[in-house]
């Protein structure tokens, strides 16, 4: 399957800080990719590279083959929604399409209008107005409506509501099952990602902690419980990615394609936000399984 | 991108457009009076010589008591001087700085148009209409102050004209809102408007820096630019009737009109005496010579007295005749300053190769990049 993201050591700095660094990465096309992390991780900066808002300080990027916003052509295979979803607040509903349909020559007039009588939006109502939840739905409606290959969202439920959250993730679902597009979206609510997405990508200080299909994740991943054991006895092929310890139990997360054979371990599932969690408190040295404390500390 | 640039930017010209309009009213108002005034003077009817200045001289000073002549006169070159920098503030500085403000350019730029068109065809839509307008206002004035300019160009060797009407084609204000100069201005404000925001990303600043350099640069022209455009011309003036003439202020012995150059801009003037050293005032034995006459004019035969000290005017000018040349380059750096400052826009606005990182040692480790989060957010 060929890759709508790759990067090679791929980095972005601002004056002296560097926002991304060193990032390779190569993201399959066909999916609802899941782009998670801290806030800090690099996801809106490496979002940003791949609309071609910024241009990377060091490295290489290539967005379905080509530079990213080398020139019409691109651009109009690539569809955006950027953090808070910013729209004209001077300008109606009506004009955004209006707008959509003047600068994208693959517009589908059709589809957004259908879109916005769905959605309940007033075409004369000035978005500034709109609220948050409207205001990505009409966002989203101008990034669907164009037709492109590769929609890229950064973070684009952040700042909702949880009804209007879970409106805009079924909507978007939606619209990706209508059309055949693939999708890159970022956030750092594994919650939301776990309904929408089939692949998933962990990134973590600019690098990939982990990335693979959901299934396949879930199905590879397994939590161990059981009397103290050093983590290092484990037969090899079973990955430790957290371990944890009181004075007589052990706590494991592993990853092994095989089978637990071990009677002493209750095994049960692990959850895609444990999973998460688990990969980004590895990284950062925690072992506390309170990863998600970790997670709030970081936003 | 048109229609685009135009919906934006729709409130703001119709706002500029309902003001030169009633502008428009108040000029077309009062403007035949005017006419109707100038046609009676008898300027129409002389036949050249003092007949002519003289008429000439007494419809300025008839129109200058006349209300609304010196205020209108006055407001529409007010205005042809302000609109430019009005322009820059509230067309051009809003134009990037907003869209990086609201962040609405993430969603302009990734529609299906290169950053460089969008950017192409904002400038050049808004800038052509800036100039638009603010020539219009000019040529609609020109029409409107025609009887003033006739009069005044055939009053220049009249001295002691009646203000406001005093400035020459070539004076400061007169020179700045008349002819093509307009349009240099209106380019340069607008452009310096919208280089500043795209520079400064955001609005109010952005607005303040505009007008700042804009007036500077307004108050900068005539002073030090504007006189060597061209290379001034110098004469020296002697004999008695120039000493005797109007054509000298008295207590400082400077030049208001140069002999055979009506109209011409004098840019600096001062009496000499025989050895070359200034003279600002009489000297003690001329003005003695004929006691008791103090008052206007200077005193009788005190002309002949100086010439015959060998005491000359020398005089560095303009001529009126080098008005159009003087307009021509004026308005070509306003243009090519207007070009820079686009071109600025687009290098800013467009993607900046930075420099590849010179060595890995340069990438830190991860923990600073994830300790700043604010940084990596930004866009």
């Amino acid at each position: 399957m060929s890759a709508v993201i790759e990067t090679s050591g791929l980095g972005k700095r601002y004056r002296r800080l560097w926002a991304l660094a060193d990032c390779t990465l190569s993201i399959p096309a066909g999916h609802v990719v899941g782009l998670v992390g801290p806030n800090g991780a690099g996801k809106t900066t490496l979002l940003n590279l791949a609309v071609g808002l910024i241009a990377p300080t060091a490295g290489t990027i290539e967005v379905l083959g080509g530079a990213p916003a080398a020139g019409q052509a691109q651009l109009a295979r690539v569809g955006f929604l950027a953090q808070d979803a910013p729209v004209y607040a001077g300008l109606s509903v009506a004009d955004h399409l209006r707008l959509g349909a003047r600068l994208n020559p693959g517009w589908d007039a059709g589809l957004a209008r259908g879109r916005v009588g769905r959605l309940d939006l007033d075409p004369g109502q000035k978005a500034g107005t709109l609220s948050g939840g409207q205001r990505a739905q009409l966002a989203l409606t101008l990034a669907v409506a164009k037709r492109p290959e590769l929609l890229v969202l950064d973070e684009p439920v952040a700042s909702l509501d949880p009804l209007a959250r879970r409106e805009f993730l079924a909507d978007l679902m939606e619209a990706v099952a209508e059309q055949d597009l693939s999708v890159v979206l970022s956030s750092h609510l594994v919650a939301d990602l776990e309904r929408v997405c089939d692949y998933l990508i962990v990134l973590l200080g600019s690098r990939v902690r982990v990335a693979g299909p959901v299934d396949e994740l879930l199905a590879t991943h397994h939590l161990l419980t059981g009397p103290y054991r050093d983590p290092g006895t484990l037969p090899a092929g079973q990955q430790v990615i957290t371990a944890s310890h009181t004075d007589v139990q052990t706590t494991l997360l592993v990853r092994t394609t095989g089978q637990i054979l071990d009677p002493a371990w209750t095994v049960s599932e692990v959850s895609l936000e444990d999973l998460v969690l688990a990969y980004m408190s590895q990284a950062t040295g925690r072992r506390d399984r309170g990863g998600r404390r970790h997670l709030e500390v970081r936003k | 991108m048109i229609w685009l640039t135009w919906r934006q930017a729709r409130g703001q010209a119709v706002t500029a457009a309902a003001a030169l309009a009633v502008f428009a009213v108040l000029l077309a108002v009062t403007g035949p009076h005017l006419a109707s005034l100038y046609a009676a003077s008898g300027i129409t009817s002389c036949h050249g010589g003092t007949p002519c200045d003289t008429a000439a001289s007494h419809f300025l000073s008839r129109l200058a008591g006349t209300s609304p002549y010196p205020v209108v006169y006055l407001l529409g070159i007010a205005l042809i001087l302000v609109v430019p920098a009005i322009i820059g503030m509230f067309w051009g500085a809003p134009l990037i700085a907003r869209e990086l403000e609201t962040r609405t350019f993430t969603l302009a730029w990734n529609q299906s148009i290169t950053r460089t068109r969008w950017l192409a065809v904002k400038l050049a839509a808004t800038g052509l209409a800036a100039m638009a307008i603010t020539e219009a206002l000019s040529l609609t004035y020109a029409w409107w102050a025609d009887p003033i300019g006739k009069a005044r160009d055939l009053a220049a060797s009249v001295p002691g004209l009646a203000h406001p009407f005093t400035g020459g084609p070539l004076s400061s204000w007169v020179f700045a809102t008349s002819g093509i100069t307009p349009l240099g201005y209106a380019a340069f404000a607008f452009t310096l408007g919208t280089a500043a925001g795209a520079l400064i990303r955001r609005t109010v600043p952005a607005m303040a820096i505009t007008l700042a350099i804009f007036a500077a640069v307004q108050v900068a022209m005539p002073l030090w630019i504007r006189p060597h455009l061209i290379p001034p011309e110098r004469t020296v003036v002697s004999g008695p009737s120039f000493f005797e003439s109007a054509g000298l202020s008295v207590g400082t012995l400077q030049a208001t009109t140069v002999p055979g150059q009506p109209s011409a801009w004098i840019l600096s003037s001062g009496a000499i005496n025989a050895a070359g050293q200034p003279v600002s005032t009489i000297p003690a034995p001329c003005l003695s010579s004929s006691a008791g006459a103090v008052g206007k004019g200077a005193p009788p035969n005190a002309g002949a007295c100086m010439a015959s000290r060998g005491i000359r005017e020398a005089i560095t000018y303009q001529p009126a005749s080098r008005y159009w040349p003087l307009q021509w380059i004026e308005t070509a750096i306003f243009l090519a300053l207007a070009l820079a400052l686009a071109g600025c826009c687009f290098w800013r606005t467009g993607r900046r190769r930075t420099r590849r990182a010179q060595s890995p040692s340069a990438t830190p480790r991860q923990d600073t990049v994830a300790a700043s989060p604010r940084r990596g957010s930004r866009a």
